[in-house]
């Protein structure tokens, strides 16, 4: 049956949307303005990819948004939740409070009742102490009317989660059916600051989370569209918006994940480097089997040190607004740029600065509307210069290549060439040919690759824990595992034929005999 | 130094994790924990080995386990506290200061912590000048000091006084009651002199952390390449520079044993360097070559800023530098070189000085 899928994602400038059937062919695509409420740039892009591209409304089965609704708020500390925290873990931890390392600001807007009681396991499930009913009731008065979100946190709660699940049943009872909580074991992995960090910032954000829900549902509602919603996580899959609404933590930079798999997709190619070139910067990462390789430093959400791996994306400041500057024939690129100001600043405009897109635009590259002529350009680059033309586009070229080469090799773990896809807006800016790359690929709609990233994302489920190989026998663990996570994958609504293994290891524990941490992760394609 | 303040101890931390050579766990919990200590209870003197009393009571105060377990159960404090306090009661004295064994990693800045709590000075050395993965392989070992009464407690209020026969018998029953009481444990161990201490200890050690960390992280506002820096201050020797191609890790028993791939960069673009570890990196080899042998110091760098990265979060693709450092001289007597070098960890190889390899 013929369907169509629309992907919208939301960037620091540009908000873009793909319409796309269902066997992944993009029937149209725009590039709108993001705006400041974030909401209405998405409805003007919706809009605009209908328009172009009329089609029956009933026939749009899936909306995938990838958004930054939850990592705007996290930096610029606007509409996040009064929280209260529990960490289930007394006798240990004593050491290391809660939030020790929040920047102060963050920390103030967050609220003063966070506390340790008894509670949490040993790594091989005994219990390292129980929870003391009175003791975390006590607790849950004093929050009462003065909290909006609870984060519980339990050591080791990853290998068992029915304290977390405890204590969560008794702040319902004590604060009421509406008080929102974010229980550790379902937001983060192993190791409990980072973890306890995440519930954390994950319970600052719900009343985020509910507006950025409803005003996607809306959007879509009012358009007379009816169909299966869903927003993109960090790792490059998506969340249905309930699970949007109780993980909203995991929506927190979902862009340079769609955009690596966007342009691997576009290209149709698995294994390779990926390089975003936008109005700043370009963004390179790596793609290994269609998914973008994850960074080893753990994440750092609004100051804030969580485990979360992100997409290993290198940056280097070369972008369509890129200032370009000679000292003594020497040619300087950025890294300042005029970004979105472009086409009041840059030369070929009207402007006096020059930029990177001037430089290719005099060069008859590529064309943009509203520029000057290509003669009138090229005077006042060398006005500006003092230099000839051809030789400032060669050394700007030579530059660009310079940069591009190290990205390319900064991201290569061996020497063999691999192939390199070029997409965003300023795509144009890349070399033909570099040092390192087996072919330079620019695949058509290149511009739009992080939307069509988040149309083509799948549903995935992760699941961790460790164990005791003297007690249990790791490879029937392991297994355990994945059939769980296949489970709720189905579940959640997965073509159980496409399920696929993604991440499966066993990490020995140092200096712990026997001791192994099991990771899964699968994904699977939406029905 | 003569105090160690809130500012020194990122420097220190840093330091500490340079000389964990790849293990030792990482440093960053302690430091919070140690962080806490000194905001609640004052800095920390810090005492040179030289400065010590012949008569004065010193012991080693460590954490005892499997790093990754301390990262999820965080310490209470109360383990070190109690530790210590039972080493005081057992000798019916009082202890004048607290030295760590181990400067590599994470025992590198928890006892400046406990020396806080405690309200006692710190002593400017330890027992290995490293990382080392067991009890024995300190340098009071190669003076006939005995780790005895060992001292060991866990954050429940558990317990343990142990008498062994030697400091090896030490590290396998301090093991065993490790597992039980949920994988990590505080320790005190290594009752001593100040004429032993003096004696025995890798001297400096702590202030050698420091400078180590000033020279990595001052190096950006100093406008210097933190490399160089880190050789300067280390008298070390660049050994190779490339990027990480392959990971292999086995469990064996206790230990993290693996090797790590290095295809090389720049001057050494033809080149492969492969690291032998067993939770430290213990064995560098470029082209088939030994370089750098334990007990000397094999150290892996990020390349983008010369911080130190761990054997147990390696990452392919990481661009790196592999320096290696000249050990204390007490590991090059025939007697360390059985103690810490290549045979102790069943290597083939013989120990051959940094200096002579390369």
């Amino acid at each position: 049956m013929i369907y169509y899928k629309i992907g919208i994602d939301v960037g620091g400038t540009n908000t873009d949307a793909v319409l796309v059937t269902n066997d992944n062919v993009i029937i149209s695509k725009t590039k709108q303005s993001t705006t400041a409420d974030v909401s209405s740039g998405i409805q003007n892009a919706l809009k605009e990819v209908l328009r172009l591209h009329p089609i029956d409304l009933s026939k749009i089965k899936y909306i995938m948004l990838g958004t930054t609704h939850c990592t705007n708020a996290m930096v610029e500390r606007r509409d996040l939740n009064k929280v209260g925290a529990l960490r289930l873990a007394l006798p240990a931890a004593k050491a290391i409070p809660t939030m020790i390392d929040f920047p102060e600001d963050l920390k103030k807007l967050l609220g003063s009742h966070f506390y340790m009681v008894h509670g949490g396991f040993e790594y091989d499930g005994r219990v390292l102490h129980p929870l003391l009913e009175n003791e975390i009731k006590g607790y849950l008065e004093k929050m009462k009317g003065e909290i909006d979100s609870l984060a519980i946190t339990g050591i080791f709660s990853k290998i068992n989660n029915e304290q977390e699940l405890q204590v969560a049943h008794w702040a319902k009872e004590v604060l009421g059916d509406k008080i929102k909580i974010s229980c550790s074991h379902l937001v983060g992995g192993l190791g409990l600051l980072e973890r306890e960090n995440a519930a954390i910032i994950n319970a600052a954000l719900k009343n985020v989370a509910d507006k950025m829900v409803m005003a996607f549902q809306e959007t879509v509602g009012k358009m007379g569209i009816n169909a299966q919603l869903f927003i993109g996580q960090n790792d490059g899959t998506l969340m249905s918006l309930n699970k949007a609404k109780d993980f909203p933590v995991l929506t927190i930079s979902s862009g340079p994940t769609n955009s690596i798999r966007g342009a691997g997709a576009l290209s149709k190619v698995e294994n390779g480097i990926v390089i975003d070139v936008g109005g700043t910067t370009s963004d390179g990462g790596m793609l290994v089997n269609y998914f973008p390789r994850e960074s080893t430093q753990p994440a750092q959400i609004g100051g804030v040190l969580t485990n979360f791996r992100m997409p290993d994306v290198v940056s280097v400041g070369i972008g369509g607004g890129t200032i370009v500057r000679f000292n003594h024939n020497q040619c300087i690129l950025g890294p300042d740029s005029v970004g979105y100001r472009l086409l009041e600043k840059g030369m070929a405009f009207g402007g006096d600065t020059l930029t990177l897109s001037d430089i290719m635009l005099s060069n008859g590259e590529f064309n943009i509307k509203n520029a000057i002529r290509q003669k009138e350009l090229r005077q006042k680059i060398e006005d500006h210069t003092q230099i000839d033309c051809n030789t400032v586009v060669e050394k700007v070229k030579d530059q660009i290549r310079l940069k591009i080469e190290d990205l390319v090799d900064k991201l290569k773990t061996e020497a063999k060439p691999l192939p390199v896809i070029a997409c965003g807006g300023g795509a144009f800016l890349l070399p033909k040919n570099i040092n390192g790359a087996s072919e330079v690929l620019f695949p058509d709609n290149r511009e739009v690759a992080n939307a069509f990233g988040a149309s083509i994302a799948q549903i995935s489920e992760e699941s961790e824990i460790v164990i005791n190989t003297i007690q249990k026998d790791e490879k029937v663990e392991m297994e355990v595992l994945i059939s769980n996570a296949r489970e709720k994958l189905f579940k959640n609504g997965a073509d159980g034929k496409t399920i696929e293994v993604i991440i499966k290891e066993t990490i020995p524990l140092a200096y712990l005999p026997g001791a192994v941490k099991l990771k899964v992760k699968l994904c699977g394609l939406l029905n | 130094m003569k105090t160690i303040t809130l500012d020194d101890l990122d420097y220190i931390a840093m330091g500490s994790t340079v000389l964990g050579t790849g293990g030792g766990g990482d440093p960053y919990i302690g430091k919070l924990m140690t962080r806490e200590a000194i905001k609640q209870k004052g800095e920390v003197v810090l005492l040179d080995v030289d400065d010590l009393d012949d008569n004065a009571f010193i012991v080693s105060i460590a954490a005892f386990g499997a790093p990754m377990i301390l990262l999820e159960k965080l310490f209470s404090g109360d383990e070190f506290t109690k530790a210590f306090d039972m080493m005081e009661s057992y000798h019916g004295k009082k202890i004048n200061a607290i030295i760590p064994a181990e400067a590599g990693g994470l025992n590198g800045v928890i006892p400046i912590g406990v020396a806080a709590y405690k309200g006692v000075p710190l002593v400017n050395g330890d027992g290995m000048g490293r990382a080392f993965p067991r009890l024995e392989m300190v340098t009071f070992t190669l003076h006939g000091i005995s780790a005895s009464p060992i001292t060991q407690a866990d954050e429940k209020g558990n317990t343990v006084i142990y008498n062994t026969i030697d400091n090896v018998w030490g590290e396998s029953l301090l093991g065993s009651t490790t597992i039980q009481m949920g994988g990590s444990s505080a320790i005190g161990a290594f009752p001593m002199s100040g004429k032993q201490v003096k004696q025995a200890a890798v001297k400096n050690i702590v202030t050698f952390a420091y400078e180590i960390g000033k020279s990595i992280i001052d190096a950006k506002i100093n406008k210097a390449n933190p490399l160089e820096r880190l050789l300067q201050t280390t008298k070390g020797t660049k050994l190779f520079q490339g990027k990480i191609s392959n990971i292999t890790i086995a469990s064996d028993g206790r230990w993290n044993k693996g090797v790590c791939e290095i295809l090389g960069l720049n001057e050494y673009k033809y080149s492969e360097m492969v690291l032998n570890f067993q939770n430290e990196f213990l064995m560098a080899k470029r082209d088939g070559k030994p370089v750098a042998i334990t007990p000397d110091l094999i150290v892996l760098l990020d390349a983008e800023n010369a911080r130190p990265i761990t054997a147990e979060t390696m990452q392919y693709g990481t661009r790196v530098f592999v320096i290696g450092i000249p050990c204390d001289p007490q590991w090059r007597t025939p007697e360390g070189i059985i103690l810490g070098g290549p045979t102790k960890f069943g290597y083939i190889e013989s120990f051959m000085p940094l200096e002579e390899l390369n």
